[in-house]
């Protein structure tokens, strides 16, 4: 076979096979000439491979194939054998390598000296962070020392940080921006289930015939999953997509419907579908009276604002009738009152839900979990599926989304907060038994006391009650809301701060010792996607300069600490090691997790995994092995009456809405283009060349009135703060009038000093959408 | 007497503090409450139409496949006159400029505005054995305010176009357009390509991008993914990359 030939026959076996993938999976779908264009000159080349990876931004958690040329990551493509994604990926994805080659990488540690950074040699910064460590416990307290890692942090790193701080220090001080991301939907699983994370999958986008969207921009925020919906309704045209909104985007223009409500009112909207549905008889009261108990909690439960604040909710027993009084505060007209959304619109909802031909979906992410009652929030709208009993069938699934490529699988399923271990609470005996028995640790070092959530961490940092913090994989000085209170914080006197990253940010700004961390598939890892999917990437490149990754920079200094019994691994097994130790938390059919070997050759694996099989729908005794068939077609195990939980959760207002002095609301969020704080999507020439910086989007007559021009820069000023930035009158987002919207991905035009910390007094999440605030038109200067 | 005096006025002076303080209570207490903890609930505004919409984004939804009269994965069927990039360009004094109109506009299709009824939703035209390029702005009806015959093109032939631009009478000597865009512009090989043009006017991609009717060599592959920007963006500035304004991490300041 010439070389010609040769290089022609690869190529089109290639095709054929990528493209026979592609069809088959999605039909219709054409990609073949594109995929020729993809592999033009590529696969040809014995240079260049292709390997499998999760894409490492959202928590859609798309399979994407990277290729790799001369040891660089040189294109992506999707993958066509992701059952999450199909062979498509969004903008992010496509061009997310090139997020591993901006100019102004860490590569070298720097420690602070005089004020100044210097580079030092990585292993000296590693003994300095030890000994930090060692002398602030010494002198403060083990409670003194915090560590703050996020929802992109892979499955090994939390795992290490949890048996590090938890088992080796013995502090509950551990936390993760997912705390700021999603612990509204962990609480409202937990308080709904008894059990976190969708009983659902992806699938059911396949078979629901409505969806209705809370508070959820999912065109921007989750594009592949859109593109599935949208494709969905081209190929069957009685499919509804209702998006239910604050603010006018893309996803409302995208939805046969556009429903826009005052902030804060999603409570009194979830509670009027209800009232309609059981006025009208639509409730499916066999489901009702087999699988469901009542429950009502404790009202009037504060916003967390005061440094002293804590909250405890205590349920109580109610019945069916309870139930039907509580909904007669939500008439629809009454809901009219408090949401602006006509009646008619209540009672249409309440009937797309209410009818028993319809597959219901229901999607949210930050909409519902930003959000000071985030927590009765996600409670109401699974109020609304058990009502209908539609739940744990194809099709027909509330579905809390995520921010992060593994805020499920870390943050949630290691479980890297102060009241969790990797199974169970910290304040359950039999979770700290089975962690010190598998840590192999005496079981009185693991506290059984949560101590900080995320928004109390930092303040206590400010107020010298923590003195040194470990941040990796995350920027708090962007995302803090109440910013600048937490700023000063941090770069108070007597304050240590060590901040592992891939670039400089505002946070490693106020570092004292900054470590170059291995970013993505410059490392091996695991991480966890919104549908309970495990997803492995191999490494594929070598780490820039000194840069290491996050688990083994934080093993490096447990060892220094005297822990090396607890992280005994060599470097090319550790992650074998970790796999094996971790999934031994999960070995039980609720849970279970696949083993390393076939996660190494899968696109992801859904848990529980038991026998071989994924669990695509829980609860549901025909498909998952964790529940009893003898309790009928659903077994909800997680709660100890084997029974779902509808609650009656009434409207209560946000803590501050606009008045005479600022009159407008704030809300804030992400673009399509950036992906959080923006450190890493900022650096890839095409998503920083599309949206370059920050803009506050204002309505058109709020504008013409004020006297406020396109591209205008006008002052924005809350109770906290104020910031200058140019308006964005015809973007792509309109918010209504009374409001505006800021992104928050521009860390020069930082919105956060101006949001405020209230937070869901259940879940702990602030609120990010909702606060006041004035606009000032600044004039020509 | 003075006792009852006294208990009298007593009793007076009683009723009119416990009056007062009624008063204070009624009067300023609320205010004060209010002052506090303001009204019970946000001011709720009718938010129930979205308003007008963005026309860059709205209209990016706007064609489905089956608005169209013909489907827009279909392949040109066999014979039909292409619709080339020459040609497109040829009809545009510069890049975003509105096309001429290649075919004869009688007095009375001028004055209906009738452009709509073949330019909204395409198809094949047998008599003129070419597809009809589909508008991405079908919104807009008075289509002769910005798209106007040529005066060389009446009685021409309907979809032939002079070949010499100086037949039509417009050729300004020092006229210099901008250079049409590159076509394969993208990050990586395999990316997405960016998109190389202005959105206004033009926000629906699949209008010029998707179906038979569509210039052959900008024609995509995929219309059936109708979110094209969610892979697909503009560049709206050609500042390379991020840089920080200051970058502290390098020392000094903090």
């Amino acid at each position: 076979m010439s070389g010609v030939d040769r290089r022609t026959f690869l190529k089109q076996a290639a095709m054929a096979a990528a493209a026979a993938a592609a069809t088959s999976l999605v039909p219709g779908v054409t990609f073949g000439r594109e995929l020729e264009s993809y592999l033009d000159g590529f696969v040809a080349s014995a240079d260049v491979t292709w390997h499998k990876t999760p894409c490492r931004f959202c928590g859609v958690g798309c399979g994407l194939q990277v290729a790799i040329e001369n040891g660089r990551a040189v294109a992506v493509r999707g993958d066509p054998a992701s059952p999450v994604n199909r062979g498509l990926a969004c903008v992010k994805g496509y061009h997310s390598v090139q997020a591993l080659y901006g100019r102004d990488r860490l590569t070298r540690a720097r420690v602070r000296r005089n004020g100044e950074l210097v580079d030092v040699p990585i292993q000296e910064a590693l003994d300095l962070i030890a000994d930090r460590l060692r002398d602030t416990i010494e002198e403060h307290g083990k409670d003194s020392v915090a560590l703050y890692g996020s929802g992109q942090w892979t499955i090994p790193d939390g795992y290490v940080a949890s048996k590090f701080f938890k088992g080796g220090i013995g502090t509950n001080n551990l936390e993760a921006n997912a705390r700021l991301c999603m612990s509204s939907a962990v609480t409202g699983f937990m308080t709904s289930f008894g059990m976190d994370e969708p009983m659902g999958c992806y699938e059911d986008i396949d078979h629901a015939d409505v969806f209705v969207l809370w508070g959820n921009n999912m065109s921007e925020m989750h594009p592949v999953l859109f593109s599935r919906m949208l494709r969905e309704r081209d190929r069957r045209p009685d499919v509804r997509i209702i998006d239910l909104a604050t603010r006018t985007t893309r996803t409302s223009y995208a939805a046969d419907r556009s429903i826009l409500f005052t902030p804060q009112s999603d409570l009194a909207i979830a509670n009027g579908i209800c009232h309609e549905i059981v006025r009208r008889g639509w409730a499916n009261r066999d489901f009702v009276d087999r699988y469901v108990t009542f429950k009502e909690g404790r009202t009037q439960i504060g916003y967390g604002l005061q440094d002293d604040f804590s909250f405890t909710d205590r349920a109580t027993d109610a019945s069916w009738s309870d139930f039907v009084r509580f909904l007669d505060d939500y008439t629809p007209e009454r809901v009219e009152e408090i949401s602006g959304v006509p009646a008619s619109e209540i009672r249409w909802l309440a009937s797309l839900y209410g009818d028993p031909s319809r597959k219901v979906m229901s999607f949210w992410c930050m909409g519902l979990n930003q959000h000071t009652r985030g927590t009765w929030v996600n409670n109401l709208v699974y109020n609304i599926h058990l009502l209908t009993g539609k739940i744990s069938t194809p099709g027909n699934s509330p579905f809390s989304l995520t921010g992060q490529p593994s805020a499920c699988g870390t943050v949630r399923e290691v479980g890297t907060l102060t009241h969790k271990l990797p199974y169970g609470d910290v304040t359950n005996p039999e979770a700290r038994e089975k962690a010190a028995e598998i840590w192999g640790v005496p079981v009185e070092r693991i506290d059984p006391q949560p101590t900080h959530h995320t928004v109390s961490m930092f303040r206590a940092l400010d107020r010298g009650d923590l003195r040194f913090m470990w941040i990796q994989v995350t920027n708090p000085m962007v995302t803090m809301p109440h910013l600048n209170r937490y700023r000063d914080g941090a770069e108070k006197d007597g304050r240590f701060i060590v901040v592992s990253d891939v670039y400089p940010t505002p946070t490693t700004d106020v570092a004292d010792v900054i470590l170059p961390a291995a970013m993505w598939i410059e490392r091996e890892g695991l991480f966890g996607n919104s549908e309970r999917r495990t997803q492995h990437f191999q490494q594929l490149l070598e780490p820039p300069g000194e840069a290491m990754s996050d688990t083994w920079q934080l093993i490096e200094v447990a060892r220094r600490l005297g822990y090396e019994e607890l992280f005994p691994w060599s470097y090319e097994e550790h992650i074998d090691r970790i796999w094996a130790e971790y999934i031994r938390f999960h070995d039980s059919p609720d849970h279970r997790m696949a083993p390393l070997a076939e996660l190494r050759e899968r696109p992801g694996i859904i848990w529980p995994y038991v026998d071989g099989q994924e669990t695509k729908w829980r609860y549901n005794t025909a498909t998952d092995p964790a529940a009893d068939p003898e309790r009928g077609a659903f077994d909800f195990y997680g709660n100890p009456d084997h029974r779902a939980w509808i609650w009656l959760r009434p409207y209560e207002p946000p803590p501050e809405w606009p008045d005479d002095e600022y009159p407008f609301w704030l809300n804030t969020g992400r673009v399509l283009e950036h992906w959080h704080s923006g450190s890493m999507t900022r650096r890839i020439p095409t998503l920083h060349r599309a949206v370059p910086g920050a803009y506050v989007e204002i309505h058109p007559d709020d504008a013409r009135e004020m006297g406020i021009g396109e591209g205008e820069r006008v002052r924005l000023v809350t109770r906290r703060g104020s910031l200058e930035l140019p308006t964005r009158i015809e973007f792509r987002a309109q918010p209504p009038r009374g409001q505006v919207f800021v992104p928050f991905f521009d860390e020069t035009l930082l919105i956060n000093d101006l949001t405020l910390d209230a937070y869901c007094p259940i879940s702990a999440q602030p609120d990010y959408k909702k606060c006041a605030v004035r606009v000032e038109r600044i004039g020509v200067e | 007497m003075a006792r009852r005096a006294s208990l009298f006025t007593r009793t007076v002076a009683i009723g009119v503090a416990a009056a007062a303080m009624l008063l204070a209570i009624v009067l300023v207490v609320p205010a004060l409450i209010d002052m506090v903890a303001g009204p019970d609930h946000p001011p709720v505004t009718r938010m129930t139409s979205p308003g007008e919409p963005i026309p860059a984004e709205a209209l990016a939804y706007r064609i489905r496949p089956w608005d169209l009269a013909v489907p827009l994965h279909s392949e040109p069927r066999e014979g039909a006159r292409p619709r080339t990039l020459e040609t497109y360009r040829s009809l545009r004094a510069y890049p975003g400029a509105p096309p001429r109109i290649p075919h004869e506009v009688s007095p009375e299709q001028s004055r209906a505005t009738l452009c709509n009824a073949c330019h909204a939703g395409g198809g094949y035209v047998p008599r003129h054995g070419a597809y009809t390029p589909v508008t991405p702005h079908p919104e807009f009806s008075d289509c002769l305010q910005c798209h106007v015959p040529d005066a060389g093109a009446v009685g021409v032939g309907v979809g032939a176009v002079p070949a010499d631009l100086s037949l039509v009478g417009w050729a300004p000597a020092d006229w210099v357009a901008r250079d049409w865009p590159e076509l394969d512009q993208r990050a990586m090989p395999g990316s997405p390509l960016w998109i190389p043009h202005e959105l206004r006017l033009r926000e629906n991609c699949l209008a010029c991008h998707a179906g038979p009717g569509a210039v052959e060599e900008i024609r995509t592959t995929h219309p059936d993914r109708t979110d094209c920007r969610s892979c697909h963006v503009p560049l709206v500035t050609d500042d390379p990359g991020f840089t920080r304004p200051v970058d502290r991490s390098a020392g000094g300041d903090s």
